[in-house]
């Protein structure tokens, strides 16, 4: 009998050129620790950074081919539909591997500068973009949670690699206890929703949940909020964003970027990828807490950011009302608000990493007060234009991504007749743009007292906010090509 | 079924005599070791009930990997060996009411669910062969990603405990 099952074993099918983009990125990282571990003195942080920018660029060209096998044959999963090949993965695949590119680009400035010789820190950041986009493409809850997992480790480890610093020893603790406790919670509610629909892949369970009508769905509404809770941690969305500005402010500024950018994208992938595509049936049920939980998250964003006097604390509080404006778009709940929300992401990705790319070049320490900005239009002018250029799209100014970004998001609201929700968003907008207008006062006009040090312009901080300066003003300029690529990359379950 | 009752008499009375002894001795590392008799009875009872993939993972985590763990604990932390009177904590009879609670709660839900209901025995029996089966197929995926999660945090622990 043994032998016979033996014999009848037949594994699933595996689309390996699907999963090249991650295995690429996981080589560079095992090759990256192989010749750390034999050649020791060979490994400098230029062989790691081009390492890991090589792997980045190829992976980014399998994505690009893989899109257009999508496009064209339609999606598809594979490997016992626990891995999902639509637009949806690809593109977050793509937005995390540009992100990849840029910290990595940064992160060999700040090594540099700080005279780290720490090859680990690069293969981390690839063993988090991978987590990163296994987590976009699951089809199944539990590979979801690893990929998750594996992107917050690697997140934890770069925080706190910094010996010396016991600010960033102090973050990493902070957000490693925040992030084991918002993963128990995920965790609780992929139990509860294994309990409610008798599997874990988001195929089934939408197939399950459009066949079956409940009697009573108490253990599915507590699976739902679970899950809400634990993504809502993982994305800092108001009343789950408390532990975003200490440990924004703690980490190193590249890690910070990653943190606000792909921790972010990601936790928005699974969200959308489970309410949005696999809850689909009782969108009734959801949307209102999502919505509720957007207008909180906004709310409590940009008041909060006004408040504070830290840059550093300030963009925390700016990432935790960009995760309310995705929200709106979440909870619209209709393909044109998940393409909206993607078109968000993406442009906010580059915009983010290109803030706090100028962040890091403008001081080693860990508080950054707005008195540290002060003159940077006169002793540093290119710096300053392309730091102006990236809080006004983050505000929303017309001509920038992040105008075609919010106008998308608060269409997406109208359409579905939530007036509340894009009448409360377009008032944040105004509040926050006063947060993101007072750093650019403060570089601008208080130059009466010289207290600015003048900072050190890594050559890799130029080219990452030259590039992300670029993208911004080019979406924001001639949106159309994106809102296309958004419009073609939301999310389908198909068995494959 | 007559030899499996009287073996699974043997078990549980193993079972509860190692878990009363681990709670009152005096000794950190007998309780120790008396959890480990705890924990491969149940191992046992497993087999018992033909789970023997459960009883596998069972010897492999707990008495393997988290008994090892609690020894070195132990020894790194220096903790005092030998019969040490303030081992129990002067909380114990709360605990005792806890887990008096907590054993009350299981057994009355058991009872009440399952009454004298009897285990259907015709049902199909999954062996180690059929698990396998399932984690090389349905779950190869979260198989193969736990590797990536396992690199991660070994890299992660070696650079963070490194002096250097």
């Amino acid at each position: 009998m043994a032998t016979q099952s033996v014999l009848a074993f037949v594994g699933p099918s595996v689309n390996w050129w699907a999963l090249l983009p991650q295995m690429i990125l996981l080589g560079a990282a095992l090759l990256i620790m192989l010749v750390s571990a034999l050649a020791p003195k060979q490994t400098s942080t230029p062989f790691v950074t081009v390492t890991t920018m090589c792997a980045a660029i190829t992976s980014y060209i399998v994505a690009t081919g893989l899109w257009n096998d999508v496009q064209r044959d339609g999606p598809s999963s594979s490997i016992a539909s626990a891995f999902g090949i639509d637009g949806f993965s690809i593109f977050f695949t793509m937005l995390i591997l540009v992100a990849l590119a840029a910290t990595a680009l940064l992160s060999h400035g700040y090594l540099d500068k700080e005279g780290i010789d720490a090859p680990e820190f690069h293969a981390l950041l690839l063993c988090s973009a991978a987590g990163a986009i296994v987590m976009a493409s699951a089809n199944d809850l539990v590979v979801m949670f690893i990929g998750l997992e594996a992107l917050s480790i690697g997140l934890y480890v770069m925080i706190a690699m910094h010996d010396r610093r016991q600010e960033a020893r102090e973050s990493a603790i902070k957000y490693f206890v925040l992030g084991a406790f918002s993963s128990a919670f995920l965790l609780y509610g992929i139990a509860l929703t294994y309990g409610a629909t008798g599997s874990t892949n988001l195929i089934h369970i939408r197939d399950y949940l459009g066949a079956v009508v409940f009697r009573d769905q108490h253990l599915l509404m507590a699976a739902m909020a679970l899950l809400l809770v634990g993504l809502s941690f993982k994305v800092a969305a108001a009343p789950f964003h408390f532990w975003a500005p200490d440990v924004y402010q703690g980490a190193p500024s590249p890690v910070t970027g990653w943190m606000a950018s792909v921790a972010k994208a990601a936790g928005f992938a699974a969200l959308l990828r489970i309410f949005f595509a696999a809850f689909a049936s009782h969108r009734i049920d959801w949307t209102p807490i999502v919505s509720v939980l957007a207008a909180v998250t906004l709310v409590v964003g940009a008041v909060m950011a006004i408040l504070q006097n830290d840059v550093k604390r300030m963009l925390a509080f700016s990432s935790v009302s960009h995760a309310g404006y995705v929200l709106i778009a979440v909870q619209a709940a209709t393909d044109q608000g998940t393409a909206a929300a993607l078109f968000y992401l993406f442009t906010y990705t580059f915009m983010v990493l290109g803030t706090f790319a100028v962040v890091g070049a403008m001081g080693r320490d860990d508080d950054h007060p707005l008195a540290n900005y002060a003159g940077l239009g006169r002793s540093r002018p290119v710096l300053a234009i392309g730091f102006t250029i990236l809080l006004l799209a983050q505000a929303g100014i017309p001509t920038t991504s992040g105008f075609v970004a919010k106008f998308q998001v608060i269409a997406a609201a109208v359409n579905n007749k939530n007036y509340v929700l894009a009448g409360l968003a377009m008032i944040t907008a105004v509040v926050g743009a006063f947060m993101y207008l007072r750093i650019v006062m403060a570089m601008y006009v208080d130059n009466e007292e010289q207290k600015s040090s003048v900072p050190s312009w890594h050559w890799s901080t130029k080219v990452v906010v030259i590039a992300m300066v670029g993208f911004t003003l080019l979406a924001g300029l001639v949106p159309q090509f994106l809102i296309e690529f958004a419009e073609d990359a939301v999310p389908i379950l198909i068995r494959g | 079924m007559v030899a499996q009752n009287i073996f699974f008499g043997i078990l549980a009375a193993i079972v509860a005599i190692s878990a009363l002894r681990m709670v009152t001795t005096r000794n950190i590392v007998h309780a120790a070791l008396y959890l480990v008799a705890v924990l491969a009875g149940l191992g046992a009872l497993y087999v018992l009930l033909t789970a023997e993939f459960v009883a596998t993972t069972q010897v492999l985590v707990y008495i393997g990997a988290v008994m090892v763990l609690f020894l070195f604990g132990i020894m790194l932390t220096k903790a005092p060996l030998g019969n040490v009177m303030e081992m129990t904590g002067r909380q114990w009879p709360l605990a005792a009411v806890v887990a008096a609670l907590l054993g009350g709660v299981t057994i009355y839900s058991l009872v009440d669910r399952f009454g004298s209901e009897r285990l259907n025995t015709d049902g199909p029996i999954y062996r180690t062969a059929d698990v396998s089966d399932e984690v090389f197929s349905t779950y190869i995926v979260p198989f193969e990603a736990v590797s990536v999660l396992l690199l991660a945090a070994l890299i992660g622990a070696i650079v963070l405990a490194r002096k250097d």
